[in-house]
Order: structure tokens, then C-alpha cells, then sequence
């Protein structure tokens, strides 16, 4: 008979978790590199609560305008923009809401409701979660000032949509959880959802087209058919206590209540699968003999000049580019989103023209928004490569062979977008002259170049483990992202100043030699770069694989 | 046996205040099936990663075919072959394409990589998931395949680190027949076991590390006469373990305290 007399309570348990995170963080912090993790953190969180801050003045200014000025049926848009907001983060920054550290309290001897309770606590302690209550927070106070009449509905229906949405959350978490499970729907989903996540910038296009002009938009007639969504009810409860309509009121606070009911019970039955031990690891290997899934041999042909290594580090590149879903989607993207640009700016319904700026501007502007995306995973380029690391390290290469082999690579992947993106800018807005196409091929040739040996340091330096086909956790060390921007920002504003030099001194050839002149010198820079890596990449092996081999 | 295969000379490891690794010397000679042992926390993983370059020494020499990896550590490492602990895969590339990757590593070219590649692979029972993700692998299969690349390009000394871990027995004999191959062909085997039945039945020679200390070092005979006995009695590599590393009736002692749990 085991000794446990009596288990400790929900709240117990929950002070226990955050007592294991506190020191988990602690210890975290012993190293250095985490230090400046954090550091990277702290300023992003702290943009974060910027934002949080602002908008909670937003929905405060919202709600006490729609309350004071007769416009409550107007506030359903509030309560759907929460709704939306805390529906969709956790699928963005959380990872679908896959909480292992939550799972692997069923280690524990737990009650269900236990369980079930230490859940919905999870769930209450997201970003998503935290900022939507304190915009909720923020119109109620705009009730309390504006209209205190109405502030019992107001709390009665705002704490009726918190509890569904936190339920709906952890449910359509947990059900994702048990669809990601598998490596491929993994791989699979996590594309198609990066893919129409890209082609909602389509959205304003779309309205454009179907919405019509001088009139209510068409599409605008959809949002009544969402009125039986939580975002609408929580809404319509407080227009309906607003114009005293007691039937409304009651039929849109019981349409709360019967999504709070249908939520929690499948919540329930979700979380009972998993309480009585839901299998959601990877299946078992497939029996030898029985042939694996064939996948097509796609050869890279590499010129002979190339080094072995180097080849093999390119041929490996390539492997997993084709393999990796979302760095594939990364390459489609960008000519889609010069597609999309010069849909916005350039095309029937151009704006630029509009505002005079000449269509000229969209070659150096696209080319630095390509090259903004397709570098900045070179800031953190072994973030893949997982107990890879090792063969490197292992292998009687020196590390020259590997980033030279890593960079090549990326530069052909780059060129390959920028030859296809700059098709199709000639083909949206036409050929903007030599000097002017020059300059925007050299200008990249230099951005790039410029950037690749600072990337390689930051690769080396500021490593972070990120792995295929999932969402959670997966960025780059916060030095890491710094020094992309900050790099970026420089050499952004010393091509805009050359850019304009020429434009100024009305000599078009000018940014043509500058940029020439600084790619030699970023080239000459980037060569002598890879000895002194190579050494660092010596000094930091152990930091490379204790990071990459976790 | 020709020469000294693998030599340090006080290899030392400090991890801060600890010191994982403490003035090891160590000698094995060339085509010696060696078994190198010790408890959890003994330092047998930090030793092998600083002799295969995956971890630098704090202090000491180490010098592998007669040269000194510090100073010649792209040469050595030519020589060499290793299965790390983590096995050091690309779990996104396919069984071949990761041999591939490996032969051009060590400088092969081309047409000698797939040829030894397709070889390795119809040898470990891997031919018929060539183009099944590494990721999708058991972890026998991954072991099978991290041992095929360590071997690739024919070196001189084998490095391996628990190699038969979840190996399946079939798989493990070919595998144990494969290395006393090359043994025979004078190829240095430096093997980390915790199953002490294999190092005893494959390994001539073994050392034992103990608290970051080489303890003892020498053939199993030697080692075995080294411990106090009846005359006569063959002890078990076990039992020279256990009497070189266990404090006898320490854990005893220690068991009779757990009073709640006996």
C-alpha cells in the first residue's frame, strides 16, 4: 500500500507547476546564451505589452463610444475581435496548443476533474488569454464609466464568452494535438495553414473586387449569418440589455450557455481519452521487410569544381529544403507576395499612382523584402540539423567547408527568387531601364553578401534548436533575431542612401558602381570571415551540440 | 599488434568545479578490441568525445596513430570512425543520402560512396528503406545505419558508443562478426558498453573509469589476476567490475536505511 494519505488539491498542484517553471526559468539562466535569450525576450515582451496596453485603450475608447452614443448593436465587432485574437494566437504562437509539460501531469496520480481543472488553468495562462481579458477588463470599465446600468450584463455575458473561450481553446488545442501527433498530417497542416494564412492578404483584394464601392460592402452581409457565434452573442447580450429587449438578452446569454455546455462537454470527453492513457506518439516503426514509403531520388546537379564536402553539405541543404514544409513555403511566398504588392500598388486598382510614388520603386523595395525573408534564417542556420551537428564536427572537415557549402546554397536559392521575382515585377509594371535594374540586382548581390558572414557568426553563436513540421517553440534565439534586424536596418539604409545618391546627383549609373564597389567589398569581407569562423565554430562545438542535441 | 593505436597523457576535463575527466592515461594498442567501462557519471562519454574530437580537453595530450589530435585534428579524424552517443544522424535525409553526405565528408567521391553506401546498407538490413526517412527509423535501425556511416570510409580506429543498443540479436551478430573483421584486420575497436557480457565477449582489453579516474587498464587476464579469489575460479567481467568499482557492502548498508520501502 503506498504511503499517499491524501493527494494535494487543484490549487496545490497548480502552485507545484509554477513552482517547477520558476525553476525551470532559474536554471535556464545559468547560462550565458540564455541570459541573452532572455534579454531578447524581455524586449519583445515588452513590445508586446505595448501593443496589449494600447489596444486595451482602443477597446476601452470602442465600448464607451458604441455605450454612450446609442451604437451597442456595434458591439459584437469587440467581442469578435477577442474571440478571433483568442482563437487564433495559440494556433500561431503556441504550437495548436500541444502542452506536453500538461500531458505528462498525468504521470501523477489525478483526478479527472483535477485534470480536467489544471487544463482550463493552462489555458487562462497564454499570451492570447491574458491580453483578451485585460481588453475585456478595459470595456468593462468603459461600461462602468460610460453606462453603469449595463455593466451586470456586461459581467454576466463577458464572463459567460471568457469561459467559452478559454474551453473552445483548449478543445480545438487538444484535438489538434491528437491531428499533429503524426509527423506527416503534422508537416502537412502546418503548410496548408502557413499557405492560407499568406493568402488572406488576398482578403482586402477580394473585397475590392466583390465588395463593391459608395455601398455596404457585400461581404459585409456574411457577418450576419456568424450570429450564432460566441463573438456575436456576447455582443448582442449587451445591445439586447441596452435597448431593454428582455427576450434577446435571454436568447443570446442561453446561446452562451449551450456553447459553454457543448464546449465543456467535449472538452470533457477529449480529456477523459487522454486521462485513460490516449496513445498520441508516432506509430511503431513498420515491420522490416515490409517496404517503407518509396520517395522519388531528386538529384542535385553540383558543378565538379566544388570541394566534396562542400557538395555534400549543398546536396544535404537541398534534401532538407525539399523535405522541410514550411522553409518550401518560404520560397514560394515572396514571388506571391510581389504578386500581391503589385496587385495593391501596381495594378487596376493601383494606389501608387495615386499617391505619386513611381512604379519604378517597387524593384529595390521587393528585392529588399525578399531579401529580408530569405536571410534571416541564415542568422540561425543549423537550427535544423538536430544530433546532425555532430558529423560535423566529427567528420575531418574544417567548418569554411560547411558554411561555405550552407551559403552557397542559399545564395543560389536566393538568386533562383530574386531571377523570378523580378520576372515578375517586369511583367506587372514593365522594365524600369538599365541603370535602374542594375542597381536593384547589385544592390541585392551587396545585401546579401553584406549579410552572410555576420549571419554565420550569429549561426554559430547564438544557436536555437527548431524542429520540422512544428510550431511551438520554434524561433530564433532572441541575439539572434536582434542582429538580424539590426543588420538589416544598416545595410537597408546605406542602399536607400546610395539609391538616392543616384537620384540626386542625376548620374542613374552612380548606385550601379557603389553597390558593385560594396558587393566586391562585402565578398573580400565574407572570405576572410570563414578562418576566424571556423575557429569560433571550434570554440563553440560544445555550446552547438548541447543546444542542437536536446 | 603493430604500435600504439590511441595514447593520452593526463586528459583532463573540468566542467566548472567538476571534473568530469581526471588525468587519464590511457593505451591502447593498434587492433586491439578494447573495452572502455565505468559507471553512470564515470566520464566514459566525455573521454570518447574528447578522443573524436566532439569535446576539447581542459588539459592533457591525446595521440591517435601517432598523431597528436590537437594539433593534427583533420588528419586524425581521416582515421577515424565514429558512432557518438545520439547517434548524430540528419533524421531528414533517407538512409543513403545520409551515407552519401558522410563519404563526401570524409573525402570519398562519388562513385565509391554509393557503392560502399549500397553495400553498408544490403549488409545492415537496410536495403529496402533506402528512401525511408532517417526520422522514420526504429531506433535498432538508426543504430544499425550510425554504425554503416562510422565504418564508410575503412578507418583505422572505431570509435562506439553503446553500438548495441537496441539492436535486435540477429542484427547484433552480424554486426559483432563485422567487427572482429576488422580487427583482424588490425582496425582498433574502443567500445562503451553497459552490458559487460558483450565487452567480455568481444573485447581483449578493457580499462575502468571511475569517478573520472582510470582505475584499471590491462588484457582480462590481467585484470582478472589482479583480483583476490579462490584459485582457480574464472571471475566474470562483472565481478572484476563490481570488485574494482562497487564499495562492497556500501549499497547494503545504504538498502537497510530504506527501512520505509523494505
Amino acid at each position: 500500500m503506498a504511503d499517499v494519505i491524501q493527494m494535494p488539491g487543484v490549487t496545490e498542484q497548480l502552485k507545484l507547476i509554477a513552482g517547477l517553471r520558476w525553476n525551470m526559468l532559474k536554471n535556464n539562466l545559468q547560462r550565458k546564451n540564455n541570459r541573452w535569450d532572455l534579454i531578447g525576450m524581455i524586449l519583445a515582451a515588452a513590445g508586446g505589452a505595448v501593443v496589449v496596453v494600447g489596444l486595451c485603450v482602443a477597446f476601452y475608447a470602442g465600448a464607451y463610444f458604441f455605450l454612450t452614443t446609442g451604437r451597442a448593436s456595434w458591439m459584437p465587432l469587440l467581442y469578435w475581435a477577442i474571440f478571433l485574437w483568442w482563437q487564433v494566437i495559440p494556433i500561431l504562437v503556441a504550437g495548436f496548443g500541444a502542452n506536453f509539460e500538461f500531458r505528462n501531469l498525468l504521470r501523477f496520480p489525478l483526478s479527472l476533474r483535477a485534470f480536467y481543472i489544471l487544463g482550463l488553468g493552462y489555458g487562462f495562462a497564454d499570451f492570447a488569454a491574458v491580453s483578451s481579458l485585460c481588453w475585456i477588463a478595459s470595456m468593462l470599465v468603459a461600461a462602468a464609466v460610460g453606462r453603469v446600468q449595463l455593466l451586470p450584463v456586461m459581467m454576466v455575458a463577458s464572463l459567460l464568452f471568457v469561459l467559452v473561450n478559454v474551453t473552445l481553446e483548449r478543445l480545438i488545442g487538444s484535438w489538434l494535438e491528437k491531428i499533429f501527433a503524426k509527423r506527416r498530417a503534422r508537416e502537412l497542416l502546418v503548410g496548408l495553414f502557413v499557405l492560407s494564412m499568406v493568402s488572406m492578404n488576398f482578403l482586402n483584394l477580394a473585397m475590392q473586387h466583390w465588395g463593391g464601392r459608395g455601398s455596404r460592402p457585400r461581404i459585409l452581409h456574411l457577418v450576419a449569418y456568424f450570429s450564432w457565434l460566441p463573438g456575436s452573442l456576447a455582443g448582442n447580450a449587451v445591445a439586447a440589455a441596452s435597448d431593454a429587449d428582455t427576450q434577446s438578452l435571454v436568447l443570446t446569454v442561453g446561446g452562451l450557455l449551450v456553447w459553454l455546455g457543448a464546449a465543456s462537454g467535449l472538452l470533457w470527453i477529449r480529456y477523459r481519452a487522454q486521462y485513460l492513457g490516449e496513445e498520441l506518439s508516432e506509430s511503431a516503426a513498420p515491420s522490416a521487410g515490409k517496404r517503407g514509403p518509396r520517395r522519388r531520388s531528386v538529384s542535385l546537379g553540383l558543378p565538379g569544381f566544388l570541394s566534396p564536402p562542400v557538395a555534400g553539405v549543398m546536396r544535404k541543404e537541398f534534401h532538407y529544403l525539399t523535405r522541410n514544409g514550411f522553409s518550401f513555403l518560404a520560397l514560394i511566398i515572396p514571388p506571391i507576395m510581389v504578386i500581391f504588392f503589385t496587385m495593391e500598388f501596381a495594378g487596376n486598382n493601383s494606389q501608387i499612382r495615386e499617391h505619386g510614388l513611381p512604379p519604378q520603386f517597387f524593384f529595390p523595395a521587393a528585392m529588399a523584402y525578399l531579401i529580408l525573408i530569405l536571410l534571416s534564417p541564415a542568422y540561425n542556420s543549423f537550427a535544423f540539423e538536430g544530433h546532425g551537428i555532430q558529423s560535423y564536427f566529427m567528420a575531418p572537415v574544417r567548418m569554411r567547408d560547411v558554411l561555405v557549402g550552407k551559403n552557397l546554397f542559399l545564395v543560389s536559392v536566393v538568386a533562383v527568387e530574386l531571377v523570378i521575382s523580378l520576372g515578375v515585377l517586369v511583367w506587372r509594371i514593365g522594365f524600369p531601364g538599365l541603370p535602374l535594374f542594375l542597381s536593384t540586382i547589385t544592390a541585392a548581390a551587396f545585401a546579401v553578401m553584406g549579410q552572410l558572414a555576420i549571419a554565420n557568426w550569429s549561426a554559430l553563436s547564438f544557436p536555437k534548436k527548431m524542429e520540422i513540421g512544428k510550431m511551438k517553440g520554434q524561433r530564433n534565439s532572441g541575439v539572434a533575431v536582434w542582429t538580424a534586424f539590426g543588420v538589416q536596418i544598416l545595410i537597408g539604409g546605406i542602399a536607400t542612401i546610395v539609391l538616392l545618391a543616384g537620384r540626386w546627383s542625376g548620374n542613374p549609373w552612380l548606385p550601379v558602381v557603389v553597390f558593385a564597389g560594396l558587393t566586391a567589398a562585402a565578398l573580400g569581407g565574407y572570405v576572410a570571415s570563414l578562418d576566424p569562423l571556423s575557429v569560433l565554430a571550434e570554440r563553440k562545438k560544445e555550446l552547438l551540440i548541447e543546444t542542437l542535441c536536446r | 599488434m603493430n604500435g600504439i593505436a590511441i595514447r593520452t597523457e593526463q586528459l583532463t576535463r573540468r566542467f566548472g568545479a567538476l571534473t568530469a575527466v581526471d588525468s587519464v592515461d590511457l593505451r591502447v594498442s593498434a587492433g586491439q578490441f578494447f573495452g572502455f567501462l565505468g559507471p553512470n557519471g564515470a566520464g566514459k562519454s566525455t573521454t570518447i568525445k574528447m578522443l573524436t574530437g566532439l569535446l576539447a580537453p581542459s588539459s592533457g595530450r591525446m595521440e591517435l596513430l601517432g598523431l597528436d589530435f590537437q594539433r593534427n585534428p583533420i588528419d586524425v579524424k581521416r582515421q577515424i570512425g565514429v558512432v557518438p552517443e545520439g547517434m548524430g544522424l540528419f533524421e531528414r535525409l533517407t538512409g543513403s543520402e545520409y551515407l552519401h553526405f558522410v563519404g563526401r565528408m570524409y573525402g570519398l567521391d562519388g562513385a565509391t560512396t554509393e557503392k560502399r553506401a549500397g553495400e553498408l546498407l544490403e549488409f545492415m538490413q537496410l536495403a529496402d528503406r533506402e528512401k525511408t526517412l532517417i526520422a522514420d527509423y526504429s531506433h535498432g535501425m538508426q543504430k544499425k545505419l550510425a554504425l554503416a556511416a562510422a565504418v564508410i570510409h575503412g578507418p583505422r580506429i572505431l570509435f562506439l558508443d553503446e553500438p548495441f543498443e537496441g539492436v535486435d540479436a540477429l542484427a547484433a551478430g552480424a554486426l559483432k562478426a563485422l567487427l572482429g573483421r576488422m580487427t583482424e584486420r588490425g582496425v582498433t575497436i574502443f567500445l562503451t558498453s553497459h552490458v559487460l557480457e558483450i565487452v567480455e565477449r568481444l573485447c581483449s582489453h578493457v580499462a575502468i573509469i571511475h569517478q573520472g579516474r582510470l582505475v584499471a587498464q590491462g588484457s582480462l587476464e590481467e585484470l582478472r589476476a589482479g583480483i583476490p579469489g579462490d584459485e582457480g575460479e574464472k571471475k566474470t567481467l562483472e565481478q572484476i567490475f563490481l570488485s574494482i568499482v562497487g564499495q562492497s557492502g556500501g549499497e547494503q548498508a545504504r538498502l537497510e536505511e530504506l527501512t520505509w520501502l523494505t
